[in-house]
């Protein structure tokens, strides 16, 4: 018998941990206080839908802002850091070594600058997601193959039409690598950091319950940030889908036809 | 070659010609007083010549390209490309082809050749109707939409070809264009090229490591020493045109291959 379509196979096991989520609990094979049962936790989230909801939108605002602060920051420190020798040299190790350390450690800190509100997870979260971007935008542009601004010279362009023209372009499909890696970032240290301190969001629900052993709720959190991570990560990768006609070729100029590519010449027309 | 006395007599001989270069020299700065890579070129091409340069790697082929394509100033001497010194690249004057078809990937092939015309801001359904020109030129009508990944290495070169003739300069300029294809695809190229060619009134400099690729292509073939490069010798190929693959089998042909090589062998 032949297999089934890797699509299906992974639909069903979903279903299949799904199901393990409802009936081994039930049938006590899990305690529930470890795994609470799907429906119930599915119960919970719709009972208290208006606290969830409201810490939700504290968790996304947090997120929302965070985000702008590491791609924005992150593309405009790494492109100066990618396109300037001297910047490179002095300071992309010093960022290497920097993303290799658990910020985490450092979460104490922003809230001894900034309180236990929100600018403290948004700061937080914003250095969390800011190294991925910086570092992939000025490998970015690092990367770009010099001909093509040898090539661009040499067609008239100007230093600024270089830039737009070619240098941006050429640079984006790892930039939004970049970008989705960051953007999921900054989820992780807001999550992290209302679990740690604070006093409204998702991960402040998830500690609040906890605390109190109260596990369904726990893992109505917990659904919903997974909910959120992931529909970040399916528009991040859609973005970054609409870029990958070139995205491979784009490093390798003299990549051969894709397979299936229908271009293959005819022996007199080379 | 003539030596010209200066700059004047350079100019008044730049009129006629489409390039004129005048005790050129060129040193790149580094360690140790820097590598001096042309030594005391003087060369002039008439309009309308298909001129070949031939040397071994690194004999400043490249760097001589550069400069004549105003990518690079030299350190000492003039260049004239008709008429007018060129202080920085002019593609309406001067197009430039190189050994890496350098297409830019995020666009289609039509976009890659109209967009030294896009730099300047020519409107697009003018810009349209040039590059499908120049498609149907380089013989790849059909193909605008692909995208380079798509297509083959002969095709990329043709669309670079492509390119830079869009803005129709009298002047090309091709640093071993087909080096980077297999030696089927270069033989037809270079049919393709003189046939191109063949159809327009443009003088072409074309540099190139093979000997058989010269002579085939050439109306005079200037040959350079190895590095620092200086020119040995100035050979006038006198086969009739339009060329064709039988000629690569006459004697005449082995001669000059051989007057080539011989000249080349024997620099230091």
């Amino acid at each position: 018998m032949s297999w089934p379509a890797p699509a299906t196979v992974r639909w069903l096991l979903l279903g299949l941990l799904l199901v393990l989520w409802e009936v081994l609990p039930l049938t006590g094979l899990l305690p529930e206080l470890f795994l609470p049962a799907l429906s119930k936790t599915l119960g919970v989230l719709y009972t208290d839908r208006q606290i969830y909801l409201a810490a939700l939108l504290v968790t996304l605002y947090e997120v929302a802002f965070s985000m702008l602060i590491a791609c924005g920051l992150g593309i405009l420190v790494g492109a100066l850091v990618g396109g300037t020798a001297l910047l490179r040299d002095l300071l992309l190790p010093v960022f290497s070594c920097l993303y290799a350390v658990p910020i985490v450690i450092l979460y104490p800190i922003f809230t001894a600058w900034f309180g236990i509100g929100s600018s403290s997870k948004i700061a937080f979260a914003g250095v969390y997601g800011f190294f991925p971007v910086m570092l992939s935008t000025a490998a970015g542009i690092r990367s770009i193959d010099p001909q093509f601004l040898l090539a661009a010279r040499s067609m008239g362009a100007t230093l600024s039409q270089q830039v737009l023209r070619v240098i941006i372009p050429a640079s984006l499909p790892t930039v939004f690598a970049g970008l989705r890696l960051g953007g999921a970032l900054t989820i992780i240290g807001v999550v992290v950091s209302e679990m740690l301190t604070a006093s409204a969001g998702i991960g402040y629900l998830v500690t609040l319950n906890r605390t109190i052993l109260d596990s369904p709720r726990v893992f109505a959190g917990i659904l919903a940030i997974l909910v959120l991570s992931i529909a970040y990560d399916k528009l991040a990768r859609a973005l970054e889908n609409r870029m990958v006609v070139w995205q491979s070729a784009g490093r390798q100029p003299r990549s051969t036809p894709r397979l299936g590519a229908t271009a293959m010449p005819a022996p007199a027309a080379a | 070659m003539q030596h010209l006395a200066n700059l004047t007599e350079l100019m008044v001989a730049g009129e006629a010609a489409a390039i004129a270069v005048d005790r050129l020299s060129h040193v790149y700065a580094g360690t140790n007083g820097g590598v001096a890579a042309l030594a005391d070129i003087t060369l002039s091409v008439g309009k309308g010549r298909f001129v070949v340069i031939v040397g071994p790697s690194g004999c400043g082929k490249t760097s001589l390209l550069m400069m004549l394509a105003g990518l690079r100033q030299p350190s000492q001497g003039s260049i004239l490309c008709l008429g007018r010194p060129i202080p920085k690249p002019d593609p309406q004057r001067v197009g430039v082809i190189f050994q890496e078809a350098s297409l830019f990937p995020w666009l289609s092939t039509l976009d890659n050749i109209e967009f030294p015309l896009s730099l300047r801001g020519v409107p697009r359904h003018e810009r349209r109707r040039r590059s499908e020109a120049m498609l149907q030129l380089v013989g790849l009508d059909g193909f605008g939409e692909r995208y380079p990944h798509e297509l083959s290495g002969g095709m990329k070169q043709r669309v670079s070809i492509a390119r830079g003739l869009v803005q129709d300069p009298p002047l090309l300029l091709m640093d071993e264009p087909f080096a980077a294809l297999d030696e089927q695809t270069r033989m037809t190229m270079g049919h393709e090229l003189l046939r191109i060619w063949s159809t327009t009134s443009k003088t072409v400099l074309f540099i190139t490591h093979s000997l058989t690729e010269a002579v085939y292509l050439a109306d005079e073939v200037l040959v350079m020493s190895a590095r620092p490069g200086r020119l040995i010798d100035h050979i006038e190929v006198t086969l009739p045109r339009p060329r064709s693959y039988e000629m690569m089998a006459t004697e005449q042909f082995g001669r000059l291959r051989d007057r080539i090589w011989q000249q080349i062998r024997k620099t230091p």
